[in-house]
């Protein structure tokens, strides 16, 4: 099954975007976000922290739905779904 | 009532939005947080629109590092308080409003009372954790956050109504760390008007708001995305609002 992956701001620029990939049944979002930015350390280390969870600020959507940092281990992804990670922008 | 002299000033956008539109902007009063690279182009326009009262506060001086986006400030402003230049060139550029330029930090001790009776509060700050503090004041005086923010190349913006959209800390409920972030110019200036734009729909109740919607832009790829986003029943800021509540400081 395929899923389509969207970064954000600094997320984007150390990962790409809109990246399309074919996922195993039953895989779940923290698991498949973890494998795709592991392709750049500097992109990982932007997201995840080093015992491997979410930064707290990380915001993430499955489908133009909120998927909370506590649930996103335990959410599988299905055919279809569109995933956006993405930080807050502060500056001004 | 408009001037004559108003109604020469202003007579192409009252094509758009009418006499009565005009008016309303005459006598409305906004409050823009920040006088720096989403504050320059936002207080200008808003000025050249004809909002008849503009506070703007910030604390800083203007540097020279700060002329790359920066508009409200000139070469000859560098080492000037930015309120003292942002107050010079907003006077100049329509001497028919009036402005307020407040030299202070907002902090919680004095946000709230720096508002006032602001008709709504324009965040163009650089920094969370202010931004939660003028969340807390909108949803306290029931008033818009227009919520703006840039990285680079990259903006958001989004519009808060109090009681009707999620606020600021149920779209970003934690603040990501503070850094030195880059900046090009057309970023704050393209989102500070995407957050302007927003502010005079409001002010004129026509055209629909960026409500629940985070704007996305990506300059890069010249790509605008829109995120919808949903109010946290959780929420520590504006959890406990609904519609009917008032709560007003």
């Amino acid at each position: 099954m395929t899923v389509k992956i969207r970064f954000f701001a600094r997320f984007r620029e150390l990962l790409g975007t809109d990246i399309v990939t074919d996922v195993a049944p039953g895989m779940m979002f923290t698991s498949l976000i973890t494998t795709v930015s592991r392709k750049n350390p500097a992109g990982y280390a932007a997201i995840f922290d080093e015992n491997g969870t979410f930064h707290e600020f990380v915001i993430l959507m499955k489908n133009g739905k909120r998927i909370e940092i506590a649930d996103a281990a335990k959410t599988p992804v299905e055919d279809g779904d569109e995933i956006a990670v993405f930080p807050p922008v502060a500056g001004g | 009532m408009l001037s004559e002299r108003e109604q020469e000033r202003y007579k192409r956008q009252i094509m758009s939005f009418g006499q009565e539109g005009q008016e309303r902007l005459k006598k409305a009063h906004v409050f823009i947080a920040g006088a720096g690279g989403l504050g320059s182009p936002i207080s200008l326009y808003l000025a050249v629109a004809g909002v008849g009262r503009i506070t703007i506060v910030d604390m800083d001086v203007v540097d020279q590092s700060n002329l790359n986006r920066q508009i409200l400030h000139f070469d000859r402003d560098i080492g000037r308080k930015k309120t003292a230049s942002a107050e010079e060139k907003l006077r100049e550029i329509n001497p028919d409003i009036m402005v307020n330029a407040i030299d202070v930090k907002i902090d919680e001790t004095n946000a709230a009372y720096l508002v006032g009776g602001a008709d709504g509060i324009v965040d163009a700050m650089d920094n969370y954790p202010i931004r939660y503090l003028l969340n807390d004041v909108a949803i306290a005086k029931e008033i818009p956050l227009f919520h703006g923010g840039i990285r680079g190349f990259y903006g958001q913006a989004t519009t808060i109504i109090p009681g009707k959209t999620p606020c600021l800390k149920c779209i970003f409920p934690k603040a990501p760390p503070g850094e030195v972030f880059p900046v090009v110019g057309v970023t704050p200036g393209l989102i500070g008007m995407v957050q302007a734009t927003e502010v005079l729909k409001y002010l004129l109740g026509i055209g629909d708001l960026l409500m629940g919607r985070l704007f996305i832009w990506d300059g890069m790829q010249a790509k605008a995305d829109e995120i919808c986003v949903k109010r946290n029943p959780g929420c520590e800021a504006c959890g406990g609002v609904v519609k009917t509540a008032r709560n007003k400081k």
